[in-house]
C-alpha cells in the first residue's frame, strides 16, 4: 500500500509522458508561445497528459484520505540499494501525505489554464508527478537512508520545475538550485553514513534511543550538522536560503505553490527527524537551530518587505515562515519534556503555511497567466472588481498575517507561547527572540498589506493601465471554472481552520505529536486576552511598518522601488567566487606547474642535457677520444709488427721447408660426372636424330653451379655477422641446455 | 567442475593472434572485418566469462627462465573481478566502434590493435606474478600507442608520443621496484628502504592510473577515436594501472609493512590532491572529451584512495568504484563520441539545446552524469558511499580529509557534469537550437549500433545501483580474503 502510494505517481508520470508523446503527432506543437502564451489561438497540444495527471492526483487524494481510516502496514524492500528501503506511516506522515495529495490536486486543477499555450507541458506533467512520488517517498520514509534517496530524486525532478520557463533568470536560478541541492544532498549523505556507522541503523523512530546510548557526542554533532545542512538547504534555512528567493518566483505558479508549500517542508521533515530524534533534550542543539531560525525568519521578512515582485515577496515570505517553524523546533529542543506547545506550534505552522502558500501562489498564478508580469508596478490594480480573487487572496493574507480567527493565528500563538515558556528558563536571549518574533510577525502583516493594497486597492498607473488593457483584450475571462474551484477550495480552509482551534487543529497537533516526541496538546483558550495581546502587538508593528517604511521609504513618485543593492546578494558575492574562483585559484598554479609539464618536461630535458654533456666530456672528445686514438695507433703498430712478422715467417718457410707444390686444377671444366651426363644426353639426342652438343652445355652448367655455391658459402663464412649468427645459435643451444638441465635435472 | 587453468593462455592468445590475422589476410571488405572482429570479441568474452566463473584457481606456469623470472598465469578473485569488467564492456565498445568508424579508411588497422589490446588486458588480469604482470603491462603500452595516434593528425602523434614517454618512463620505475622485490637482497632488511621501493613501484604503475603529477598524458590522449578513449582511457588501460597498484600493494609488498607508514600517508595525500585537482581542472575545461578525461583523473584517484587506505572496507570501496566508474564513464564518453560523430561538435558551449535533437543519446548521458555525481539510486552512489564509510572507519585526519574532498569533488562533478546536462536540455530562451551539422545534414540521433550499447550501459547503471548486492558481495569477499603479507600472488 505504501509502496503503491510512492510509485503510483511515478508510474502515472511515465504514462502521461507516453500519452503526450504519442498524441503529439495529431497536431503541430505551438512553438513560439513565449510572450503571447495566453493568446496562442491555434493551440493543439494534446490534453491527455493533463487528464492523466489530474486523475492520478485525485486517486492519490482518495488513497491518502483512506489511509486515515485504515491501519497501513509498514513496508520494506530489502535488496535495493544495498541497505534496502523502508516505508512506514504514522500520524504526522498521514497528515502530510494528505496535504501533499491535496495540494497536488489543487495546483493541477489550475494547471490546465495556466499552461495553456506554453510549450514543454508534457515535460512539466512528467516531472510534476515524479516529484509527487518522490516527496511522498521522503515523508513515508521510515529511515533516513530512504528519505535521502527520495530526497535526491525529488531535488532532480523539481529542478525541471525551476528551469521550466527557460528564461535567463530561470536558468540561473536553476543552476543555483541544483548546486545547493547537490551540496545539501552530499552533506546529508555524509551525516547519514556517520549515523549508520555509529548506530548501524538510521531508522527515524529509533534515533532517540540510539543517541541516548551513544557516548560519542562529537560524531553525533558532526552527523547532525551535516544532515541539518542537507535538509535545511531544501527548507531555505539561512545561510543556504540563497536559492529560494530566486527559484520559487521563476517556476510556474502551480509549481511555486508546491515548492514553497511542501518541498520546503520535506527539508523541515529532516530537521525535525534529527532535532526530535538525536537532539530531543539538547539545549545546545536547540540554541543552534534557534539562532538559524531567527535569522531566517527576520531576513526573510525583510527581503519580502523590500521586494517589488509578487512571487518573490511570497517566496521570501516562505523563507520567513520557515524561520518561524524552525524556532518552534528549537524551543522544543530547548524545553525538552515541556516542549509540547512549541512542538504543536511548529507542526501546525507547517500545515498552515503549506495551505496558505497554496492559496497565495495560486492567486499569483492567476495574475501571471493574465498579465505575464509580476512586477508590482505593472500589476497594480489588477484585482479590482475581481471579487473571487480578492476574497481568496485576502483570506490567505489574513491567515499568514496571524490575524485572530484565521489559521495562522493559532499556530503563531502556540509558537509564541513556546518562546515565552522558554524565556522563563533561558532569560533575556529568548526575550530578544520573542521581540524579533513579534516584529517579524508585524513585517508579515506589512508586506501582505503592501501586496493586497497594490493589487486590489490602488489604481494602476498610466503605463500599467494601458498594458493591462492590452493584455485583457487577449483574455476576456480571467479565470475558468477549474481555477475557481481550486482557489475557493484552497482559501475556504483558512477561516475554517482558524475557528476550529480546539477541534480540527488540536486533532492535527495530536496526530503529529508522536513524531515530535511531544505530549498531546491540551485545550487552549486561543482568544484569551493574553494570547490576543501577541497578535495585537504584531498588528501594531505591522501598521507602523506599513505606514512608515512601505509608504514613505519604499515608494517614490507613487511607484514601488527596490532599495536592495545587488551587491548584498550572498550567492554572487560569496558562494560563487568561492567555488569558481578561489578553488581554481589554488589549483591554477599547481596546474601550471605540473599539469602542463612545466616541471617534468624541463626536468627531463635538463637530465638529457646533463647526460649529453657528460657524454661529450667522456665519450667523445676530451678524454676518451685521445685515449682511444692512442689505443688504435698502438694496436696498429702492433698488428703491423705482428703481421709483418707472420709475412716474414711465411716467406721464410716457403723458401725453406714448405716449398709450394703446384696447386690442383680447381677450374675443371669437365669432370667425370658431367662428362657422363653429357654423354648420356648426347646419346639420347642422337637416337632422336639430332645434333649432339649437350655434353658441353651440362658440363658448363654443373661447373657454374658448383662455383657459385663455393664462393657464396665462402663469402658468408668470412663475414662477421656469420660469426655472430653462429655464436647466437651456440648460445641458444647452451641456454636451452641449461634450461633443460634446470627444469628436468 | 573446474576448468583447468591451462586454458587461460588460449583465452589471452585468441584475441592477440586473431587481431594479428586481420593484417595477415588484408581483408578488403569492411563488413567482413567487422563480422570477424565481432565474432572474435564475443568468443573471447564468452571464454573469459567461462574462465571467470569456472576456472581453476591453481597457477599455470608458461615459461620458467629462472625460479624468480617465471611467466605464470593465475586467475584469482581480484583478477576475475577486473576481467569481468573488461569482458563485459569490450563487446559493447566494439559494437559502438562499428558505427563510429564507418567512414574510417584505416578501420582494419584499428581493429587489429583494438583486438590485440583485449588479449593483453585479459593477460594483465590473469597474470600470476609481478613479472608476468610487468610483461603484459608493457605489451599494453605497445598495443595501445597505435590506437592513440590512429587519426594520424599532428596532435594525435604528439599525444601518442607523450603517452609513450610517460608509459616507458613509468615502466622503468616499475621495473626497478620489481627487481628489488625479486632480488633485493640485503636491502630488504630495512623496512624504510622497502617502502621507498614500494613508492617507486607505485609511481611507475601510477602513470597508467594517472596519479598526479603523472596524469599529463590522459587528457591529451583524448584525441584518440572515442572507442579508445572510452574503453581504454576510462577502463582498460587506466584500470590496469590501478589494478597493478592493487597487486603491488597487497601482493607484492603487502600492506603489513605499509599500513600507517609515511609511504601510505604520502600516497594518500597524493590521491586526495589528485581527486581535487582533476575535478577542478574538469570544471575549467571546455573541451568535452578532455573534461571527461580530467574527470577520469579524479575518479581514478578515488579508487587509489580506497586502495591506499589499506583496509578491507577501503578495498571494497575501491573495487566497487572500479566497476561502477567503468560503466559510468564509458557511457559518458560514448555520448560525447556519438555527438562528435553526428555533428562534429566537441566543445561544451557548442552543445546548446542539442538534447532536443539527439534525445536518447543525451538521456543516456544524463543518467551517466547523475550517477557520476553520486546521486541515489544510481550506481555511483553505492561506491562513493562505501569509500566514505571506509574513510570514516579509518578515523585518521587524512582519511577524513579524503572523505571531505570526495564530497567536495562530488559538488564539482555536479558542476561539470550536470552543467553540461543543463546546457543540453535547457539552452535558455535566447539560444538558437542547431538544426544542421557542419556539412548541412540534419542532425539525427545516434544509430542503433551506438544506441544499443549506450542503453545497455544506462540500464546497467540503474540496475547495479538498485541491486548492487552481488557486486558488493564479491568485492567484500576479495577485500576480506586478500593477503596482507606480500610475496607471490
Amino acid at each position: 500500500m505504501l509502496a503503491l502510494m510512492v510509485f503510483l505517481p511515478m508510474f502515472s508520470a511515465v504514462t502521461a509522458a507516453l500519452s503526450g508523446h504519442f498524441s503529439r503527432g495529431r497536431g503541430r506543437q505551438d512553438r513560439d508561445a513565449h510572450t503571447g502564451a495566453a493568446h496562442a489561438a491555434d493551440h493543439t497540444e494534446s490534453n491527455a497528459p493533463y487528464w492523466i495527471a489530474l486523475a492520478s492526483s485525485a486517486l492519490m487524494l482518495v488513497l491518502l484520505a483512506a489511509a486515515f481510516l485504515r491501519p497501513v502496514p509498514e513496508f520494506r524492500i530489502s535488496a535495493v540499494l544495498s541497505y534496502g528501503l523502508y516505508f512506514t506511516i504514522d500520524g504526522f506522515r498521514r497528515i502530510y501525505g494528505l496535504i501533499i495529495a491535496f495540494m497536488w490536486f489543487m495546483t493541477l486543477l489550475l494547471s490546465k489554464e495556466y499552461f495553456h499555450g506554453h510549450h514543454n507541458v508534457v515535460r512539466y506533467y512528467f516531472f510534476n508527478l515524479m516529484t509527487e512520488g518522490a516527496i511522498l517517498g521522503v515523508f513515508f520514509a521510515g529511515d533516513l537512508f530512504t528519505a535521502l534517496v527520495f530526497f535526491e530524486i525529488m531535488s532532480f525532478t523539481s529542478f525541471v520545475w525551476v528551469i521550466q520557463e527557460e528564461t535567463d533568470g530561470a536558468v540561473r536560478a536553476a543552476n543555483t538550485y541544483l548546486a545547493i541541492a547537490v551540496i545539501g544532498g552530499l552533506a546529508a549523505l555524509f551525516g547519514i553514513y556517520l549515523l549508520q556507522n555509529a548506530f548501524g541503523t538510521t531508522e527515524i523512530s529509533g534515533l532517540y534511543e540510539c543517541a541516548k546510548e551513544c557516548g560519542d557526542k562529537k560524531t553525533l554533532y558532526t552527523a547532525g550538522v551535516c544532515i541539518l545542512v542537507g535538509f535545511g538547504a531544501k527548507a531555505g534555512m539561512f545561510p543556504l536560503h540563497i536559492w529560494l528567493p530566486k527559484a520559487h518566483p521563476v517556476a510556474p505558479a502551480p509549481a511555486s505553490a508546491l515548492l514553497s508549500g511542501v518541498l520546503t517542508k520535506s527539508g523541515i521533515f529532516g530537521v525535525i527527524a534529527i532535532s526530535c530524534g538525536l537532539f530531543r533534550d539538547d539545549p545546545g542543539w536547540g540554541a543552534l537551530i534557534l539562532v538559524l531560525g531567527t535569522v531566517t525568519m527576520f531576513l526573510g521578512a525583510v527581503l519580502a518587505l523590500l521586494s517589488v515582485d509578487l512571487k518573490r515577496t511570497l517566496a521570501c515570505s516562505s523563507m520567513s515562515q520557515i524561520g518561524f517553524i524552525l524556532i518552534g523546533i528549537a524551543c522544543t529542543c530547548l524545553l525538552g519534556e515541556e516542549g509540547t506547545l512549541s512542538a504543536s506550534g511548529a507542526m501546525l505552522h507547517m500545515v498552515n503555511h503549506s495551505l496558505l502558500k497554496l492559496v497565495l501562489f495560486l492567486a499569483a498564478g492567476v495574475v501571471f497567466m493574465n498579465l505575464h508580469e509580476l512586477n508590482l508596478n505593472k500589476i497594480r490594480g489588477f484585482g479590482r472588481k475581481k471579487s473571487v480573487l480578492q476574497v481568496c487572496f485576502l483570506l490567505g493574507a489574513l491567515g499568514i498575517g496571524g490575524i485572530p480567527g484565521f489559521n495562522g493565528y493559532i499556530s503563531k500563538t502556540l509558537l509564541h507561547e513556546g518562546i515565552v515558556e522558554a524565556a522563563h528558563i533561558y532569560g533575556w536571549a529568548l526575550k530578544l527572540v520573542e521581540w524579533i518574533f513579534l516584529l517579524s510577525g508585524g513585517m508579515t502583516i506589512a508586506y501582505m498589506t503592501k501586496l493586497y493594497v497594490c493589487i486590489f486597492a490602488e489604481k494602476p498607473g498610466k503605463d500599467a493601465a494601458a498594458f493591462q488593457a492590452e493584455m485583457k483584450a487577449h483574455r476576456p475571462k480571467y479565470l475558468g471554472v477549474f481555477g475557481h474551484i481550486a482557489l475557493i477550495g484552497a482559501a475556504v480552509l483558512m477561516p475554517v481552520l482558524g475557528l476550529s482551534g480546539n477541534t480540527l487543529m488540536q486533532g492535527t497537533a495530536h496526530l503529529g505529536s508522536s513524531f515530535f516526541r511531544a505530549e498531546e496538546l491540551g485545550k487552549m483558550s486561543y482568544f484569551s486576552l493574553e494570547n490576543l495581546k501577541g497578535a495585537g502587538i504584531s498588528l501594531l508593528f505591522g501598521a507602523a511598518i506599513y505606514l512608515v517604511i512601505v509608504r514613505k521609504c519604499l515608494m517614490k513618485n507613487g511607484e514601488y522601488v527596490n532599495v536592495l543593492p545587488a551587491k548584498l546578494d550572498l550567492e554572487d558575492s560569496v558562494y560563487r567566487p568561492l567555488l569558481l574562483r578561489l578553488l581554481p585559484g589554488i589549483f591554477g598554479p599547481a596546474a601550471a606547474v605540473f599539469g602542463e609539464n612545466k616541471v617534468l618536461k624541463p626536468l627531463c630535458r635538463w637530465i638529457m642535457k646533463a647526460s649529453g654533456a657528460l657524454a661529450q666530456l667522456f665519450g667523445e672528445n676530451l678524454v676518451l677520444k685521445p685515449v682511444s686514438k692512442a689505443l688504435v695507433r698502438a694496436s696498429g703498430v702492433l698488428s703491423r709488427v705482428f703481421s709483418d712478422m707472420t709475412d716474414a715467417l711465411v716467406y721464410l718457410l716457403s723458401r725453406s721447408v714448405l716449398r709450394p707444390v703446384s696447386p690442383p686444377p680447381t677450374d675443371e671444366a669437365e669432370n667425370s660426372v658431367s662428362y657422363r651426363i653429357g654423354n648420356a644426353v648426347d646419346r639420347i639426342q642422337k637416337r632422336r636424330g639430332k645434333e649432339a652438343e649437350g655434353s658441353h652445355y651440362f658440363a658448363e652448367l654443373f661447373y657454374r653451379l658448383r662455383r657459385t655455391f663455393v664462393r657464396k658459402t665462402h663469402n658468408l663464412s668470412d663475414t662477421m655477422s656469420f660469426a655472430l649468427l653462429m655464436m647466437i645459435v651456440a648460445l641458444t643451444a647452451v641456454l636451452l641446455y641449461v634450461l633443460f638441465v634446470h627444469h628436468f635435472g | 567442475m573446474k576448468i583447468s587453468s591451462a586454458f587461460l593462455l588460449p583465452v589471452i592468445l585468441l584475441p592477440i593472434l586473431s587481431g594479428a590475422l586481420i593484417q595477415a589476410f588484408r581483408i578488403r571488405k569492411r563488413k567482413t572485418v567487422r563480422i570477424y572482429t565481432g565474432a572474435v570479441t564475443l568468443l573471447t568474452s564468452a571464454a573469459a566469462w567461462l574462465m571467470i566463473l569456472w576456472a581453476d584457481d591453481a597457477p599455470s606456469i608458461l615459461l620458467q627462465f629462472t625460479k624468480d623470472f617465471t611467466l605464470k598465469l593465475r586467475f584469482d578473485a581480484g583478477g576475475r573481478f577486473f576481467a569481468g569488467i573488461v569482458a563485459t564492456l569490450w563487446p559493447l565498445t566494439v559494437c559502438y566502434a562499428f558505427e563510429y568508424l564507418e567512414d574510417d579508411p584505416r578501420q582494419n588497422v584499428f581493429f587489429t590493435w583494438f583486438t590485440m589490446a583485449y588479449g593483453v588486458t585479459l593477460g594483465i588480469s590473469m597474470s600470476g606474478n609481478l613479472f608476468s604482470l610487468y610483461i603484459f603491462y608493457e605489451l599494453l603500452t605497445l598495443t595501445t600507442v597505435p590506437l592513440v595516434m590512429h587519426t594520424g593528425t599532428p596532435e594525435a602523434i604528439r599525444a601518442a608520443r607523450t603517452y609513450f614517454g610517460f608509459s616507458l618512463g613509468g615502466a622503468a620505475f616499475a621495473l626497478i621496484s620489481m627487481l628489488y622485490l625479486i632480488g633485493g637482497g640485503i636491502l630488504k632488511e630495512s623496512v624504510d628502504i622497502t617502502r621507498v621501493f614500494y613508492v617507486i613501484g607505485v609511481v611507475g604503475f601510477g602513470v597508467k592510473s594517472a596519479m598526479f603529477p603523472l596524469h599529463g598524458w590522459l587528457p591529451k590522449a583524448s584525441v584518440a577515436p572515442t572507442p579508445v578513449t572510452a574503453l581504454l582511457h576510462a577502463v582498460a588501460v587506466v584500470k590496469a594501472g590501478v589494478f597493478a597498484v592493487f597487486r603491488l600493494t597487497y601482493f607484492g609488498y603487502g600492506t603489513e609493512i605499509l599500513r600507517g607508514s609515511w609511504a601510505q600517508h604520502l600516497l594518500l595525500s597524493l590521491a586526495v590532491f589528485t581527486i581535487l585537482y582533476g575535478a577542478v581542472r574538469a570544471v575549467r575545461e571546455v573541451h568535452w572529451k578532455r573534461r571527461l578525461a580530467y574527470s577520469t583523473v579524479a575518479n581514478l584517484s578515488y579508487i587509489l584512495f580506497g586502495i591506499y587506505l589499506m583496509s578491507p572496507a577501503g578495498l571494497t570501496g575501491a573495487l566497487l568504484h572500479m566497476a561502477f566508474h567503468a560503466e559510468i564513464k564509458i557511457l559518458a564518453f560514448f555520448a560525447a563520441g556519438a555527438v562528435l560523430h553526428r555533428t562534429g561538435r566537441e566543445y561544451i558551449f557548442e552543445l546548446n539545446g542539442l538534447g532536443r535533437k539527439m534525445k536518447m543519446t543525451f538521456v543516456c548521458f544524463t543518467v551517466s552524469a547523475i550517477a557520476l555525481t553520486g546521486i541515489p539510486p544510481l550506481s555511483g552512489f553505492i561506491s562513493k558511499w562505501h569509500l566514505l564509510t571506509a574513510a570514516a572507519e579509518e578515523n585518521t585526519p587524512l582519511s577524513y580529509a579524503g572523505a571531505g574532498v570526495i564530497l567536495l569533488a562530488a559538488l564539482l562533478t555536479a558542476v561539470y557534469m550536470l552543467g553540461t546536462v543543463r546546457t543540453v536540455w535547457f539552452p535558455g530562451k535566447e539560444q538558437t537550437i542547431p538544426e544542421n551539422d557542419a556539412s548541412g545534414k540534419k542532425i539525427r540521433d545516434a544509430s542503433l549500433w551506438m544506441l544499443v550499447p549506450m542503453l545497455i550501459l544506462a540500464a546497467g547503471i540503474l540496475l547495479t545501483g538498485l541491486f548492487p548486492g552481488i557486486v558488493i558481495r564479491h568485492a567484500q569477499e576479495i577485500a576480506e580474503t586478500v593477503r596482507v603479507t606480500g610475496g607471490e600472488f
